[in-house]
């Protein structure tokens, strides 16, 4: 207890280990948990937005005499002797068979940024990065300078008319390529880009991400159906789980005789929010799909039968799946708002004259929904960020047709879906190029972190308000 | 509200609106607590077929997965249990109140958090980082809880007038910094202190001299990344059992000659022990059922092994993993349903304790508030 013997002892107590260490170790506790929620989301915004940030293009020459170009993506210790490893995008898969190369930094003899070097987006083989020579279009031929600016005025046309021609390229090491202009998605130079024009490329590239669909095995591209998947599963999801939620939460809290029977259902209820998202996805694949989906394929479907219709994973059982799964969140949020609306309006309005009906459509449903809307909103929070129920009942990696399009039924009920979570989980652990597809998982992460985020405020701030209000009317 | 003037011709028709609406919404109701209870009958008659076939042979399937199950939880509230208590004694004890009624929903947003996201960063970006740095890894465990005590240290030995712009209410968040500081100090710490004491390599150290495997993806990140996900269900409710003991109890305790020490260990932890000891169920009831995290920060491998740095695969990932390609009707189906319905049981069991505790407490506080 030396660490005590403060002079003055007498106007402070003596410091006692247990008396004076203890808060601070709660406090640090409190500090960890905000730290890591904090880092965990500076990860995410920093790593997921910096993607699309045009990467400076470096020349690298090496102490061997080769060169290569490409943007330095991050630096890791060698592992068994000092210094470091840098990873390098090149691109030119077509070329060199690779996409990364790793050099140490005592290799590098010399690092260049010309502001000639370009990066070409191709829709097979992924990204070149090299220079642009010269463009060949019906015997015309633009070299140089004016082949840059050919390139960007054929580019800026939607890609039905643009003519065909052909790109004639140079990777930094000499080899050549013809590549016609119909692969190429998108060309940029990035370090003859001023500031300015990086923010523009950058809300280009947000954009794309999010209103294209994924490429090259979901190493590159957007995730549009992932969202469109998402957003419409949890749609469907809300129409079957809000009438029936609110049906229940009624019948228990006006209608049920509140005996010892309603109080077990009401904490078995309570208690299905904490049974484990995985075993309702069992439920979904053994009813709703092999019973429901089997019995409908037989009745309706035999004529393609073996091949499954209703039988097999969908986007209907995906989403009855989730509705069963958050139908216990908006039972329990429902019936907290009508519990705490007092006895009296109910009393007046029967003393009134009103019929039980008349009662709960007039009085007591308005006051209770904005309830209703927080236990709905935090229904599809859960929902959208759930994963592993719907690697059971319909979820695939790449859904070759949307679930909704002009062909009569219109919606298709029986199609597999893509999931932005569930598209995260496969790029980042099933992918052919994980290194490549990081970047991507990361902005994916980030808007399904920001979608569940943005849901979850929402039901914070209308349960506040909420009981702002209904403090000041009572 | 002024109540619709109606013809007394018409009170029939309200009469019959009334009657049929009420059944309507009675059926409505019972259907969807029927539905509700069909998962229970449906996962028992599924397992029935099970009962046919040797009992050895679903212990032999099963029994890594369940304890795959119980080491990865275990992991993860070994993490959660003393963080999420200690944030909940704090703010419920400490913090001021103004802070506090920022902090709580933030921490609570923690839950929100979907299990994908999280298992993703632990299993591609914390995975990797720590099998390079494993020594730094554990001395950070280490080394924060200490430098939480020589702030608290610092701190009293600091001038009255720095206490007061820097007050313990606010610590949970001035600390913040200072914990990234420390952070920083043992990552720059740690590989000298690797060298010097144990030789350069701590991996290569532990398969030499004790025979312990490194895994990539082990119990450790599992735990630490589970950790992160239970730890707002915990500190939730524990919170709220905490800030509902009465105050006059502590008041009490404290005029009577207690020490803040005495009156939160003989007085408030003993008042809200069962409100504590509910979250930590429900905490518990999470980890086991949590599938995405262990799926993604496991590498999934059925083994036996206390390990810490080994992998595991738990159930809920099992399910995940092999339910989807299993036939239906054939015995690894039956087997994983088994296991479903186990995890069910499990989970059900616990919430309904915790939650009978909890009403119970909260009869108790009434009684207490009523008296004083």
């Amino acid at each position: 207890m030396k660490a005590g013997k403060v002079n003055t002892a007498s106007r402070r107590p003596r410091f006692n280990w247990l008396n004076d260490l203890w808060p601070w170790l709660c406090a640090a506790s409190v500090a960890l948990s905000l730290l890591m929620l904090g880092a965990l989301l500076a990860l995410l915004l920093v790593r997921g937005l910096g993607h699309f940030w045009p990467a400076t293009l470096e020349e690298v020459t090496l102490r061997s005499g080769d060169t290569f170009a490409g943007h330095a993506v991050r630096e890791v210790e060698l592992p068994q002797q000092a210094g470091d490893e840098r990873l390098y995008f090149t691109g030119n898969q077509d070329i060199e068979g690779a996409r990364w190369r790793w050099v140490t930094i005592e290799e590098i003899a010399e690092r260049a940024q010309p502001t000639d070097l370009i990066r070409l987006e191709r829709s097979p083989w992924g990204d070149f990065i090299g220079r642009l020579s010269a463009i060949e279009q019906d015997g015309q031929r633009w070299e140089g300078d004016a082949a840059w600016h050919r390139l960007a005025t054929l580019l800026a046309l939607p890609a039905s008319q643009r003519q065909e021609s052909q790109l004639l390229l140079t990777t930094v090491d000499g080899q050549t390529l013809r590549q016609p202009l119909a692969s190429v998605v998108s060309a940029q130079a990035p370090n003859a880009m001023s500031w300015w024009q990086k923010t523009h490329v950058w809300g280009d590239g947000v954009w794309r991400f999010l209103s294209e669909g994924p490429r090259a095995a979901n190493t590159d591209g957007g995730v549009w159906p992932a969202i469109f998947g998402t957003v419409l599963m949890v749609i469907l999801m809300s129409v079957m789980v809000t009438p029936f939620g609110v049906l229940a939460a009624i019948y228990l809290n006006e209608i049920a005789h509140q005996g010892r029977l309603t109080r077990l259902v009401r904490i078995g209820v309570r208690n299905l929010a904490g049974v484990p998202s995985i075993v309702y996805g069992v439920f979904g694949l053994g009813v709703f799909v092999y019973g429901i989906g089997g019995s409908l394929d037989e009745w309706f479907f035999s004529d393609t039968l073996p091949s499954p219709t209703f039988g097999t994973g969908g986007l209907l059982w995906a989403s009855l799946t989730l509705a069963l799964l958050t139908l216990p969140v908006v039972i329990v949020a429902t019936e907290e708002g009508l519990a705490r609306i007092p006895e009296a309006q109910r009393e007046g309005a029967v003393a009134l004259g009103a019929t039980r009906l008349e009662m709960l459509t007039r009085i007591v449903l308005p006051m209770a929904a904005p309830a209703m809307l927080t236990g709905v909103i935090l229904a599809v929070a859960r929902a959208a960020g759930e994963v592993a129920p719907l690697m059971l009942v319909g979820v695939a990696k790449l859904a070759p047709q949307m679930p909704i399009d002009g062909e009569f039924p219109y919606l298709h009920l029986e199609r597999k879906f893509m999931h932005l979570g569930y598209h995260l989980f496969d790029t980042a652990f099933h992918g052919e190029d994980v290194q490549a597809a990081i970047p991507l998982v990361y902005a994916t992460a980030l808007l399904l972190v920001l979608i569940v985020l943005v849901l979850n405020l929402t039901a914070i701030f209308l349960r506040h308000y909420l009981r702002r209000q209904r403090g000041n009317e009572c | 509200m002024t109540p619709p003037r109606l013809t007394s011709s018409r009170q029939p028709l309200r009469l019959l609106q009334d009657r049929v609406a009420t059944g309507l919404i009675t059926a409505g109701g019972v259907g969807v607590l029927l539905a509700i209870l069909a998962i229970g009958v449906f996962l028992i008659w599924e397992t029935l077929p099970l009962l046919a076939i040797g009992e050895s042979l679903a212990l032999a399937k099963l029994s890594p997965l369940a304890w795959g199950t119980l080491k990865a939880a275990l992991a993860a509230l070994l993490f959660a249990i003393p963080v999420a208590l200690g944030a909940a004694i704090y703010s419920a004890l400490f913090m001021s109140a103004r802070l506090r009624t920022r902090i709580k929903p933030a921490l609570e947003m923690m839950e929100a958090i979907p299990g994908v996201v999280v298992g993703f960063i632990a299993g591609l970006i914390l995975a990797p980082w720590v099998e390079r740095h494993l020594a730094s890894a554990l001395v950070l465990m280490v080394w924060l809880p200490l430098s939480a005590g020589l702030a608290g240290l610092l701190w009293q030995l600091a001038k009255a007038r720095l206490q007061r712009r820097l007050p313990l209410s606010w610590a949970g968040l001035w600390l913040i910094p200072w914990l990234a500081l420390m952070v920083v100090i043992a990552l720059w710490l740690a590989p000298w202190m690797e060298q010097l004491w144990l030789g350069g390599d701590l991996r290569q150290l532990l398969d030499q001299r004790f025979g312990m495997d490194y895994a990539t993806r082990n119990a450790l990140i599992v735990g630490l990344a589970m950790g992160f996900a239970v730890i707002p269900s915990i500190y939730s409710l524990a919170e709220d059992a905490l800030a509902d003991v009465p105050s006059t109890l502590i008041e009490g305790a404290q005029a009577l000659g207690a020490s803040r020490w005495q009156a939160l260990w003989k007085v408030a932890l003993a008042a809200a022990g069962p409100g504590i000891f509910s979250a930590v169920m429900i905490g518990a009831g999470r980890a086991v059922g949590e599938t995405m995290i262990v799926l993604m920060a496991s590498g999934n491998t059925a083994l036996f092994s206390a390990s810490p740095f080994e992998g595991m695969r738990s159930m809920a990932a099992a399910i995940a993993i092999e339910l989807p390609e299993a036939s239906p009707g054939g015995q690894t189906y039956h087997l994983l349903i088994f296991a479903a319905l186990v995890l069910f049981i499990f989970t059900f069991l616990v919430n309904t304790l915790a939650e009978v505790v909890r009403q119970r407490l909260r009869r108790r506080y009434r009684q207490m508030g009523g008296t004083s």
